[in-house]
This record gives C-alpha cells, structure tokens and sequence, in this order.
C-alpha cells in the first residue's frame, strides 16, 4: 500500500464530497448562518459584566427575540441592546442570573410571554431548565469551550450545510437530523410531533428575524401553527401565578436596590395563543397583579393605538419589516417617556 | 480540550508545524510539547493544572530518592509520600463525596443523627489515569524495575504528555520516558499512518458513539418504567457500542497523534467484543488498565501464588478496586464485582472442563462472552440500583408488558451496528486495521478513509465529551 498515494487521493475525494455537499443544500436554498445556541448566548450574556447603567439588556421568550429588533433600537438609541431573551423559556432565571451574577444596574427590558412567565419555578421543567441551563453554561464554560466557538463562527459564516441548532429542527442537515427523517412504521405510542421546520434567522448579536417564507407560504406559517398546537395540547401542570411572582419580586428589588431599571412588555399574539392566553391567563388575574406589584414601567401592547394592530403570522411573532416597525415605536414610546438613555444627537 | 473540536485541529496543526520547523533543538522540542501540553489541560481549568504540577513534582522527588537510597524504612517512606500524595488527590477530588454520602448513610444508619453538606468539587479531568501513571513509575523505581528520568523535563513530559493525558493509555515509565530520550520524528509514512487514526478514532467517537447510538442509550436508561424485551436490550447494547466506540476511539486518536510526533503508545484495545471468555476479554479492554492492575495490585496481593482461594480472593479485591476507579458510585463496585465473578467462574470452569475453542464453536463462546459482558455494562450505565434492576429484569424478558420507548428504525439501527461490531470483533481477533488495509487497493483505502472524514464533518458533533474523562 502507498500511503501518500492513498492521503492525495483521500484528501481529493474528501474536498470533492464536502463541495458536492455544500452545492446540493444550497440548491435546496439553505444558505450559511448561525445557530442559536447556549455558545452564542453565553458570547452575549459576557456583555452583560462590561455594560455600563446606560445599556439595556433584553430578557424573555421568543416574542422578544422576533419582535423587538435590535438594529433598529441601535438605530434609535445609539445603544445596541443585549438580547438574552430565550424560545420557549421564561426570563425568571435570566433574571436571577443578571441580579445574583453581575453588577450590571442599568435597564432590563422583561418580556412577559404569559403561558412561559408564570410557568413555574421547579428547575427540571423545560421553561425553567432551557433558560437556567444556559446561564450555568455561561458560569461554567471552559477556554477550550470559548475558543472553539470563536473558531466555528466563520465556518457557520461559510458553509450551508452547517447546521446545528439546539432546537434541533425538522431541516436541519447534520447526520443526526438526517436519520431522524428516515419514516418507518411506528412501534411506540408516542405521539409524533409534527415536523417544526426552522421559521426564523439569528445574527451574531442574537438578533433574529422571521424567515420571509412564513408571510408568504401560507402552507409553512400553518405547519409552525400546528407544532404550536401540538405543544400546547400536551398535558401541561397549571401556571404557578405566587411562586414565580414571589421568586421575580424577590429578584426585583434586589436589582431596584442597586440602581437598575426594569420595563415588562408583553408582546403581541393573535389567533389560537391570544385565546388561549386571554382564557387560561386573564390579564386582570396575571399581568395586572403582576405590574402592580412590580411597580415598574410596564406596557401591554393593546394599551397602545401605535403597538397594536400588527400581523403574526403563526400567531405568536412579528414577520421582519413588523418587527423593525413595531421596535421603531416602542422604542419611541420608551423616549418619550424618559425611560432609556438616547447617546445620539438629535 | 477535546479531539473532537476545532480547537484541537488548530492546536495540533500549531504543535505538529514547531515540532517539525527547524527551528528548536531536541530539548526544546521537548519544552514546547510540555507546554502546550500544560495549555491543552489548562484549557479546560487553569488551577487545576497546579495538581499536575504536584504530583509531578512529588514523584519525581520520591524516585530520585528512592532510587539512591539504600535504607528500607526511608525507601517506604518516600514511597509512602508518593502514595499518600497521588491517593490523596485521588480520595479527595474523586472520592470525597461518596465517602461523605456512605459515612452520612452508616451514621444514621446506627442511629446518629448526622447530616453533612456535599462538598463542591470540581473533578479534574483524568485524575484517574495520570495519578496511576505517575504512581506506576514511583512504584517500578521502588521495585527497581525502572531508573528515574534523566532529566525532570522528561519525566513532567511523561506525566503530562498531551495525547494521552486525560483518558490514557495509562503509560508505564519504560514505555515512554525512554522515547523522549533521542530525537525523534515520524517518517512520512508513520505520519500518515497517525493521521489516519486520529481519523479512525474520531469516527468512533463523532459519528458511531455520539450521534448513532448515544440517544438511544439514554432513551432507555432515562426511562423509569419497566421495559420491553428488545428495548431493554437495544438500551444496553447500544450503550455497549458507545462506550467501546467512545473509549476506543480515543485511544485510537492519541496513538495516531502520538506517531505523528514519532511517538509510540502501546495498545489499549485489541477488539474485545470478539473475545473469548473473560480473561481473553481483559486483555483486549483497556488493556493499559487491566496491566496495571494486574502488576500493582494482583501480583502484590499474592495473584496464583498462594493457593486457588487466595488467587480468587485477588482476583475478586482487583476487580471490585477497578470497577471503583471508573467512578464512585456502587453500582461500578457492582460492575466490577460482576467482572470479578465472571473471571472466578471461568477459572473454575476451566479446572473442571477442557474446551478447545474451534473456529465452529468459537464464535457461539464469543456470541456468549459479549452476551454476559453486556449485563455489566448496566451497573455501568445506570446511574441507579433500581434503574439497573429494571433494566436486567427487562432484559430477562421478566417484564412482558414493559413499555416501548423505542421506534422501529432505533432498534433496526442498534442491532444492525451492534451486530456488525461483533462480527467485525470475532474477525479482528488475529487481524489488526494495519494488515487489512495492506489486503486492499488503494482506491478503496482512500475511499474508506474519506467516507469517515466526509461523515464526521456532516455529523457536526457538538464536542460532547469522551466518557472515560470523568474516571
């Protein structure tokens, strides 16, 4: 055997499958980006111990990621705020995590997803633990862990048929995800969770955007519709309205103790959430009590003529252009009530 | 740091790129490998470089000593200094909950009240494997078998030696230290070579263990409930696959590393799942493990020497004392008791029944072997007594009605590779990768080898960590 033979020819055929591989998926329309992961949340939350009290820091569920856009609030304010909001997550643990690991004492914008935010507090429930487990993977990350995902932004930046968010979606393109698709009969008598195909894209500040596609294929905004359906239609304990309000409170004055500002927003939904939300959490019996006593600076969305009226097209998000518009006002709104610093000259 | 990042692809190129630039003499070829050995440990946690440090610095003090000193109880004494220091860490880092938790356990169990708050111990990665590498060679230089280094930088090379620091192979002082001795460096073909199974390893690890059997493996050891037959067994023979896969894929990286720099580290496995009884299968799992043990503690205890009860007794105190190096916990005492007890079975059986393995019998012996080894490997994975006792019981087809967690292509996927590893272990038993792909053209060589690159970068694994560094 001739092994500098063999190495030439490996590295041929090696380079020729990874070219072939990146052309096909581009093909099918996958393009280079990044994935949301615990790495580039634990890159953004180590802003979090540099940022001064004139910096805002971006805490909640999913609304918050999609509909308030951080380019446009950079625009605004000359202040690039700090998105840690997380899907499917409350922000309690966020919270705590800013209040009890940092000093940061400036403004903390909550978002109150309420079917997330009074969720509970129990540490292995997935609203809980997909927030917290973030925030002990930003104390506890190694060098190695650091550099690492220094090295693979500009691979994720390059090519395609890099995919590996944690959400670990329906298309995505690692051997795993690959597998998963491979149909055959069904044996156990799980239900099968319809697929949830990737509806939205994320930048290196955490910023993210609904992909186009969910306004204009009305057939894709329906199949992220009934992952929405499916998930709610799994036997959910009841919302622990005291224990989170006590353990958010608690936080709270901690954090007003020491200088820092909050804001609560709740976000728009529509459709099927807005009902469920309007039933299962009636705003007098959750937000209000809530807002009353937090004591702070606190807008609902309905409330305002400006933030009210916008499309979700899978009723729980703002498509792109709505966002940037919706971010537009609210960050007004926020001005004109004093309630953030604006570093750019008028 | 882990092989299976992009951190160490960079680390490598940097270390392989010095190490061949004309730039350094020998010894300081030397110095850049202990450093950057120090910065692929210190990478993971810079303090807890200081412990390396130490019981570097202990044992090379104690065996500079020992093997100048002439009087008996000063030569125990810095024996014992060594050991003290290298079980020390050991006790305190790795074992220092359990023993809290079982003395907590045996106070009120006698009834004093007494309840003690877990300690917050960080674990250091491969404590395991370098204390008893280092204690290995205090030990040969006590029992004048091995001279010590001839220079420190050797021996903290030795000890630290970035390729098989943290999960092995557990090097012995002859093995190694002698290598760092005359220059060396790896001829393009042993080059080469060493790439190919770093690539060969890697693919164990990324594409077989991580992302082809490791969910199912946790599926059904996260399951609560009793299970059905083939799901039992799909849990436990995929966890079998990913352990072996894992762990062997390791080894196969650092020794591929290791001749890369021109450097060779002995075998670790020589595919056990094709082994025939149990001793044949501890001279092909871990096998840098089972030496040491077999030298430092067997022999010690007395091995074959005193009599069939007292070999047992041995044999039995070595595996429980194995099976509590993987982890503090008693479910791998179990694990090891379980090992023990198949070994003392065998010899007993042997006594008794001369079999003369055959290739018609062979395989079905092995089929058996690789069948009893997989009950172990439950107390291995379960991190439980209850979870253990479901899963045997479930396995013994003792739960009819247990519950299905697993979908048809899980179980297709886990037997089907399961199966193919066994057959490929029964094959492998008097064949190594070397001589088979010397048996093949080059084209196909070239295509195996670039299937496994092009399936480890499209598994895109997300670094998880090999299992054996938390032993």
């Amino acid at each position: 055997m001739n092994l500098k033979k063999s190495l030439l020819i490996t590295i041929i055929l090696s380079l020729a499958a990874i070219g072939v591989w990146e052309v096909y998926w581009r093909s099918k329309g996958y393009f280079p980006d990044l994935d949301d992961d615990k790495f580039l949340w634990a890159r953004t939350r180590a802003k979090v111990d540099k940022a001064s009290s004139n910096d805002v820091v971006l805490i909640g569920s999913s609304r918050v990621l999609f509909d308030i856009q951080v380019p446009q609030w950079e625009k605004q304010t000359g202040i690039k705020p700090i998105q840690l909001a997380n899907a499917g997550a409350t922000p309690l643990p966020i919270f705590h995590d800013i209040v009890e690991n940092s000093t940061f004492n400036g403004t903390i914008v909550v978002g109150v997803t309420p079917g997330l935010f009074f969720s509970t507090t129990f540490p292995q429930a997935p609203p809980w633990d997909r927030a917290a487990s973030r925030a002990k993977f930003y104390e506890d990350q190694t060098y190695a862990q650091q550099l690492n995902y220094a090295l693979s932004i500009p691979l994720q930046k390059t090519f395609a048929f890099i995919s590996n968010d944690e959400e670990e979606w329906y298309d995505d393109i690692n051997l795993k995800a690959l597998l998963k698709t491979i149909q055959l009969p069904k044996r156990t008598a799980k239900p099968d969770m319809p697929p949830f195909y990737r509806f939205q894209d994320i930048d290196i500040d955490r910023n993210v955007r609904m992909k186009q596609k969910v306004v204009t294929d009305t057939a894709f905004a329906n199949s992220v519709k009934t992952v929405w359906k499916f998930f709610m239609s799994v036997h959910r304990p009841p919302p622990d309205k005291e224990g989170t309000m006590a353990f958010f409170l608690k936080d709270l004055e901690k954090f007003k103790a020491r200088g820092g500002k909050v804001i609560l927003v709740r976000l728009p939904s529509s459709g099927f959430f807005h009902d469920l939300e309007t039933n299962g959490l009636p705003r007098k019996d959750f937000w209000d009590v809530l807002v009353k006593k937090a004591n702070v600076p606190a807008y609902y969305y309905s409330d305002y003529e400006k933030l009210s009226g916008f499309d979700t097209p899978e009723w729980s998000h703002l498509s792109g252009p709505d966002a940037t518009l919706f971010t537009e006002r609210f960050v007004n709104i926020l001005l004109e009530d004093n309630l953030i610093t604006n570093t750019k000259p008028n | 740091m882990l092989f299976n990042s992009l951190s160490f692809i960079v680390f490598l190129v940097v270390v392989v790129a010095l190490y061949y630039s004309n730039l350094l003499s020998w010894n300081n070829r030397k110095r850049m490998l202990l450093f950057t050995s120090y910065v692929f440990y210190g990478l993971w946690n810079p303090p807890l470089v200081i412990i390396l440090w130490l019981s570097t610095i202990v044992d090379w003090v104690a065996a500079n000593n020992l093997a100048v000193e002439e009087n008996q109880r000063k030569r125990n004494g810095w024996l014992a200094l060594s050991m003290v220091v290298n079980l020390g860490f050991l006790g305190f880092f790795k074992y220092g909950n359990f023993l809290l938790e079982n003395f907590t356990y045996l106070m009120n169990t006698i009834g004093v009240e007494y309840q003690a708050q877990p300690m917050d111990i960080i674990l250091p990665m491969g404590i395991s494997f370098y204390t008893f590498q280092t204690m290995s060679y205090t030990l040969d230089v006590y029992n004048r078998k091995a001279k010590p280094a001839n220079t420190f930088l050797d021996f903290a090379l030795y000890v630290t030696f970035f390729p098989q620091l943290v999960a092995g192979p557990i090097v012995r002082a002859g093995e190694l230290i002698e290598q760092f001795y005359q220059e060396k460096k790896a001829t393009v073909e042993q080059f080469i070579w060493g790439l190919f199974l770093f690539t060969l390893g890697l693919f164990q690890k990324v594409v077989l263990a991580d992302s082809l059997l490791s969910d199912t493996a946790d599926t059904v050891f996260g399951s609560k409930e009793a299970l059905n037959f083939w799901d039992a067994w799909a849990g436990t023979l995929a966890f079998s696959g990913q352990i072996f896969f894992d762990f062997a894929g390791y080894s196969t990286c650092a020794i591929g590393i290791a001749m890369m720099l021109g450097f060779v580290l002995p075998h670790n496995f020589l595919y056990p799942y094709g082994a025939i009884g149990f001793t044949d299968f501890w001279r092909r799992w871990h096998i840098t493990l089972s030496t040491w043990l077999r030298d430092y503690l067997y022999i010690p205890l007395g091995g074959n020497r005193l009599g069939m009860t007292r070999m047992y007794v041995a044999l039995m105190v070595t595996m429980l004392v194995g099976g509590l190096w993987h982890g503090a916990a008693w479910t791998f005492v179990v694990w090891g008791a379980l090992h023990g007890f198949y070994l003392v079975m065998e010899k007993l059986f042997r006594r008794k029944v001369n079999i003369k393995t055959t290739q018609w019998n062979g395989i079905f012996l092995a089929f058996l072997t690789f069948t009893l080894i997989n009950f172990t490997w439950v107390f291995f994975r379960a991190r439980e007594f209850s979870t253990a006792q479901i899963m045997i019981e479930s396995m013994l087809f003792l739960h009819p009605n247990g519950i299905l967690v697993l979908e048809y292509f899980d179980l297709l996927k886990v037997f089907i590779l399961v199966g193919l590893l066994f057959l490929t272990h029964f094959y492998m038993r008097h064949h190594t990768v070397k001589m088979v792909s010397e048996s093949v053209p080059n084209w196909l060589f070239s295509f195996v080898w670039a299937v496994m690159i092009f399936l480890i970068i499209i598994a895109q694994g997300s670094g998880e960590q090999f299992i054996y560094f938390q032993f």
